[in-house]
């Protein structure tokens, strides 16, 4: 075999059983309301061109720019047409890239640890769960990794075009999510302190790499947010969103305040009415990891320390806490994972010790992460499925079809509180209204309207209507007032 | 408030018209053990008595069953459409456990799935009592209460409650009314039926696909 081959084939097939374990079955979990929203904004800027940043609550562009390319590829050009797959594509392909890169910035552990830190990641439930989730984590995690291998390779040979692309990397990650400043200042802090312990001399002329880096980073940041220059007030709007996300950060009255320890359960053991999500064979390898990286670890393996050691504080210190965060943490952990597999990996029985732990740790977060992101996908016990639609959600559009096609000038009234991801699963039907709370006249071809006003929508029908009941999340049930015929 | 005279009027002409139905015997209510109210992480407010209008879980008329009834299914064996259970067991039907915390209720798959009751011998049943899963709000779809002396229920087939009202189950449609899960369970008149075996069907829920049960108890006289 071509020592070329041999050299990169392992992690090819790595990062194809990672685009596997991300892609198949993409349809199939229900929109989540968050997915959902972010699905329309983008079959809106599909089907008309315009985008404009929106600070509150919708992040950065990235994400739906990120739809256009696969949905050209799959032939959709309108919200009606755009689909669940295309836009789960987008973060499963930044996903798998993950996988690749990290691969990437792990070789100085060595050939097969740095393999076994690909496929930790490429198996890790929280990373393969949010590579099938149409939000933004998955995308600000692939830019990431990529600034961290072009500013390896900066620091490694000096040229500048390293550092540009390294810019370039932290411009999407910019125009990711308004958290991503936290995780460069956290790869910065960490890249000073693996330095304090000793590391190779800095490239020459760093000013100049630097420079490069900066300006490549400003221009990809602006054109994002400036819509490509069509919406230069986004630019102005990204620092309200900073604002924002430090309010939000500080937690008051959010509804997601969570216990410091709440990542850390996260990555070890999560029990809920019966079932056990658990990955505490690689919690127990990331913590060899982080102590072999402090007893006498490579720069790499320190840096990785030190990186996944301040997100974790600093995602544990603040109150407001979702388990997409965990996304963030999953590269650092594999890094360290990887670590501790290789720190015996010197002598044979070491490698044999090793070898079998790391087949043993793999075997079981591919498990757990096939369970939680298809068994369980939906399943509200699971930590990842967090404020998830109910499949319920499926029938919602068969009904209203049925309904239009019984009264194809009839409207469909949803009102209610909350109805997110119904807007999703309505996308291209005609007379559509939402309301918040019951108006005059609330007769229509299908009503429907949340537990809380159904009552107050009851009284203001007019004709004579069938009632069900179905699910929009747990918890939060919907009824569904019929026309009789 | 204002609705409350009306509300009692209404209970007491549906009691009056189940004392009415008594044939050769007097009534008596049904009292049914119920577990303590259950509490899991933060309470979701929502507001269901729209779903049974003017008949809420605490004020729905006790179901009058003759003297004498008793609980005749706590401990019977019982066998389900999903043998493998995703969590829990078959026993855990008619233990007459009925807390609702994890370890008390059984969980079946996706889809339409059922579980059946098997009383040993033919009674006359008085009353079903269900309880699927009570720690949070939710809706179970296409609820079927049958009760039969043939085990495959293919023939001799009573339905005693039916609110399924797409033919999810593929038992026909029924008009009785969906209802949310509280720890009170649901109570069905089993209207003096003769049959040895209870079957009830569901086809997941407004939380999930997933089927459960806490406890299922049939009320009844044995035959002789």
């Amino acid at each position: 075999m071509p020592k070329t081959l041999s050299r990169w084939l392992p992690l090819a097939i790595v990062t194809v059983a990672a685009l596997w374990l991300r892609t198949r079955g993409l349809a199939l979990r229900p929109m989540h309301a968050d997915e959902a929203n972010q699905a329309v904004r983008a079959g809106e800027l599909l089907e008309t061109g315009r985008y404009a940043y929106d600070p509150r609550d919708h992040h950065g562009p990235l994400l739906y720019y990120g739809v256009l390319p696969v949905a050209w590829c799959r032939g959709q050009g309108t919200l009606a047409g755009l689909d669940e797959v295309t836009v789960r594509l987008v973060p499963a392909l930044a996903g798998t890239a993950c996988v690749l890169l990290l691969g990437l910035l792990a070789a100085p552990l060595g050939r097969w640890p740095s393999l076994a830190a690909a496929a930790f990641l490429a198996a890790s439930p929280p990373a393969v769960y949010y590579s099938r989730y149409f939000i933004q984590e998955t995308l600000l995690a692939a830019s990431a990794l990529a600034a961290f291998v072009c500013a390896r390779q900066w620091l490694r040979e000096g040229r500048a075009r390293w550092a540009g692309a390294a810019g370039a990397c932290l411009g999407l990650m910019l125009a990711s999510k308004e958290s991503a400043p936290l995780f460069a200042l956290a790869a910065f802090a960490a890249f000073l302190l693996a330095r304090a312990a000793g590391g190779p001399p800095l490239p020459g002329r760093p000013a100049r790499g630097l420079l490069a880096g900066a300006a490549a980073a400003i221009a990809v940041t602006a054109l994002f947010y400036s819509s490509f220059g069509a919406h230069p007030s986004g630019l102005r709007d990204l620092l309200g969103g900073y604002g924002q996300a430090l309010a939000r950060l500080r937690g008051a009255n959010t509804g997601h305040e969570k216990p410091w320890w709440y990542f850390l359960r996260l990555f070890t053991w999560w029990r809920a009415g019966g079932l056990v999500f658990e990955e505490a064979g690689f919690a127990a390898l990331v913590l060899a990891g982080f102590c072999a990286a402090l007893a006498r670890g490579t720069p790499l393996l320190r840096w990785a320390a030190a990186y996944s050691g301040l997100v974790l504080i600093a995602l544990s210190a603040v109150p407001y806490k979702t388990p997409w965060h965990a996304v963030d943490l999953a590269p650092g952990f594999a890094l360290l994972a990887a670590g501790a597999v290789a720190a015996p990996s010197r002598t044979r029985p070491g490698r044999w010790a090793a070898s079998a732990a790391a087949l043993a740790v793999l075997g079981m977060l591919a498990f757990q992460a096939d369970r939680s992101a298809r068994a369980y996908a939906s399943d509200p016990r699971n930590p990842f499925a967090y404020v998830h639609s109910s499949p319920d959600v499926l029938r919602f559009r068969p009904m209203a079809e049925a309904a239009l096609g019984r009264s194809p000038d009839g409207v469909i009234r949803v009102i209610s509180e909350e109805y997110w991801p119904l807007p999703w699963y309505f996308r291209g039907l005609a007379r559509v209204g939402y309301w918040d709370r019951p108006p005059a006249d609330c007769d229509g071809a299908l009503v429907i309207a949340s537990a809380d006003l159904a009552g107050a929508v009851r009284s203001r029908l007019r004709g004579a209507y069938a009632e069900s009941y179905l699910g929009l999340r747990p918890g939060f049930v919907c009824v569904v007032f019929t026309p009789r015929p | 408030m204002k609705h409350a005279p009306v509300i009692r009027l209404a209970a007491a002409v549906l009691a009056l018209a189940a004392l009415a139905s008594a044939r050769a015997e007097d009534l008596v209510p049904l009292k049914v053990e119920l577990p303590k109210p259950l509490f899991v992480g933060t309470p979701r407010p929502i507001k269901v008595s729209n779903l049974e209008p003017q008949q809420d879980a605490a004020n729905r008329p006790p179901v009058m069953v003759p003297p004498g009834t008793a609980l005749l299914s706590r401990g019977k064996p019982v066998t389900a459409s999903d043998s493998y259970p995703v969590i829990g067991e078959l026993g855990y039907l008619t233990d007459g456990d009925k807390s609702g915390v994890e370890g008390s209720y059984v969980e079946f798959g996706p889809g339409v799935q059922w579980a059946q009751v098997d009383l040993g011998a033919p009674a006359r049943l008085a009353a079903v009592a269900v309880w699927h899963f009570h720690a949070e709000a939710r809706v179970y779809h296409a609820v079927v209460i049958q009760a039969s002396n043939d085990p495959a229920f293919k023939s001799g087939v009573t339905t005693l409650f039916n609110n399924d009202d797409t033919n999810a189950d593929g038992l026909g449609k029924g008009t009785d009314l969906a209802y949310v899960e509280t720890y009170k369970g649901r109570v069905v008149d089993a209207k003096g039926v003769v049959a040895r075996y209870v079957r009830l069907y569901s086809d997941g829920n407004t939380s999930d696909e997933l089927n459960h049960y806490t406890e299922v108890e049939v009320y009844g006289r044995p035959v002789n």
